[in-house]
């Protein structure tokens, strides 16, 4: 089999599978929401004809077909609980996740990227030490643990009370400002001590390489090998790392920030929608994850193309 | 691999790790005489006013209820025990047979689907996972026990498979293919020893993820069910701090903090003792 087709095939397996198992728990085995929706004193055939609305009385693979061809055909359908259109919902809450976890999302791995390089620069020396253990504490901090001490910090009169406690009413960018600094630190802090201690490894193990020996004995300065080859060098697994965060991050770490700031975001969306068996909002978001994980495989592919042509 | 006595021996000139050793072992301590009932009983008792101060009647002082702080973060040492050795175990013994399975067997059938399978595992959000597993198993206290297990083996599994496909070359295993013992025994008896350094490091990392994922859980209501957890009185202080009761917090996330950052040195020392080449770098 030639590349393209390899990697489409096994894409289209990756997704099957993920709708396969979502489906299996969320769908077959979640909740129903037939007795929410009938209110009560219903009769037999009300239950009947609200179960028959909302497929519950299909066969197994019935339904599971079903579920893969809406996705495919990209009929997402309505949310059970509002009425809401599905694709409504994510155009209004996708746009609020990205705003609140892209600065974080930034800051932490740049920060990481820097203070890796700083450390391998240094290997062995007081700095990298420091760096090193303070690595290893900020691993040691359970995430709740860390918001709950910024939101005491920053927004209570317990401490600077600069922020509001909770909430997310943005209209322009200086009350974006307002809302997003206390998340947006909690994010860095949560992932700098990850990002750092991995950053550090793989310049660590780019500086200890040949080519980099050659070039320090040919009197390159020191600074010129960080940049030009060492970083050069090191993007393959930092493309890998960034790529493969984004779909987690966007969704895991939004429900657990959006819970805690009552902010609207498609991570609260996508949780609520389990608790309570809203299946339309639940096959978009897990489908939709799915689908781009597969695309951000490929993208990640050709990017390793673009910077290093031994791929290829 | 370095041999066993050298381990100990690298482990010893460690500072950090046995300082780590020392702290998770008595977490450990405390974790067995809460389970034999020696210390913690009283975590549920309201033997107090809502919200005192520490003193001596109560060290750390009482929650909203009039619950010790104190004794509920003692017995809590148990319950993060409890959860970390059992998603510990299970998932690195999962992650180890299958990436042995997936290893010995490699670029064959047996091998494609435990790759899909792990891919597919990757490719769906945790907390949606859990969420789900949480309500196809009914509330049912392990359900994130379960969770935990069936993600967390993925990594331990990756590192043994390429582990496994290295040493199947090696002379003793080739040797040991041609007296014609079988596949099962080759594994069992030669190769799966011989990945144990791995299993060790990933078992304390395991340890530590399961705690911290446990707090997240306890706060979106799908993780300990009944009894007391770091997680749940974190999730009850959630609402103190705004009204300036720290007590809860501060307990909690001490002990948290303790326990983890001891597993983390502990993890590294062990990491360092079984590879002293990348330990140098």
């Amino acid at each position: 089999m030639g590349y393209p087709l390899r990697k489409a095939v096994s894409g289209l397996l990756l997704i099957l599978g993920v709708t396969f198992i979502s489906f299996l728990l969320m769908v077959w085995f979640g909740p129903e929401q037939t007795y929410t929706l009938v209110g009560k004193n219903a009769t037999a055939s009300q239950i009947a004809e609200v179960r028959r609305e909302l497929g519950y009385d299909q066969p197994f693979l019935q339904r599971y077909a079903d579920y893969v061809a809406d996705l495919f055909t990209l009929q997402l359908g309505n949310s059970n609980a509002s009425g809401e259109q599905v694709s409504r919902i994510l155009a209004r809450t996708v746009p609020v996740t990205l705003a609140l976890m892209l600065p974080g999302f930034l800051l932490g791995n740049g920060l990481g990227i820097a203070l890796g390089l700083a450390a391998a620069h240094r290997r062995g020396q007081w700095s990298d030490r420091l760096i090193s253990a303070l690595s290893v504490t900020g691993m040691s901090i359970s995430f709740l643990v860390i918001i709950i001490a910024l939101q005491v910090l920053l927004s209570t009169p317990y401490g600077l009370n600069l922020f509001p406690v909770r909430g997310w009413q943005v209209t322009d960018f200086s009350s974006y400002l307002h809302y997003v600094t206390v998340p947006t630190l909690a994010l860095v802090l949560i992932t700098l001590g990850y990002n750092t201690r991995f950053y550090r490894a793989v310049f660590v193990e780019e500086s200890a390489r040949d080519h980099i020996k050659t070039a320090r004995a040919f009197g390159a300065s020191p600074v010129v090998i960080l940049w030009k080859h060492v970083l050069k060098n090191s993007l393959v697994p930092i493309i890998t790392r960034i790529m493969f965060s984004i779909p987690l991050v966007v969704i895991s770490g939004s429900l657990l920030m959006e819970s805690y700031f009552g902010i609207p975001g498609v991570g609260k969306v996508a949780f609520d929608a389990i608790t309570s068996g809203d299946q339309p909002v639940l096959k978009a978001v897990v489908g939709l994850t799915a689908v781009a994980f597969v695309l951000i495989q490929i993208a990640t592919d050709m990017l390793y193309r673009l910077v290093d042509p031994r791929v290829a | 691999m370095a041999g066993e006595r050298s381990i100990w021996a690298q482990l010893r000139a460690d500072p950090a790790g046995l300082a780590g050793l020392a702290v998770v072992g008595l977490f450990g301590v405390v974790a067995v005489a809460a389970w034999l009932g020696w210390v913690g009983q009283d975590w549920s008792a309201a033997g107090g006013g809502r919200w005192e101060p520490a003193g001596p009647d109560h060290w750390f002082g009482t929650n909203i209820l009039g619950q010790d702080i104190f004794q509920r973060s003692i017995y809590s040492v148990r319950t993060a025990f409890e959860i970390g050795l059992v998603v510990a175990v299970l998932s690195t013994l999962l992650g180890a047979l299958l990436g042995a399975l997936s290893g010995w067997y490699s670029h064959g059938w047996v091998d494609a689907s435990i790759l899909w399978l792990k891919g597919v595992l990757d490719s769906i959000p945790f907390y949606l996972f859990v969420a789900a597993v949480a309500f196809a198993l009914q509330g049912n206290a392990w359900a994130m026990h379960v969770a935990m297990i069936a993600t967390f083996w993925t990594t331990t599994g990756r590192l043994v498979r390429a582990e496994v496909m290295k040493l199947k070359t090696r002379d003793f295993v080739l040797a040991a293919r041609t007296i014609g013992l079988p596949d099962r025994v080759i594994l069992r008896r030669h190769l799966l020893p011989n990945t144990v350094h791995i299993l060790l490091v990933q078992a304390s990392i395991a340890f530590v993820a399961a705690i911290k994922t446990e707090v997240i859980l306890s706060f979106l209501g799908l993780g300990v069910q009944d009894g007391v957890s770091w997680g749940l009185m974190l999730a009850e202080s959630t609402q103190e701090v705004l009204a300036g009761h720290f007590n809860n917090f501060l307990a909690a996330s001490l002990m948290l903090f303790a326990l983890l950052m001891a597993f983390n040195l502990l993890a590294d020392a062990l990491q360092d003792a079984f590879d002293p080449k990348q330990a140098a770098q």
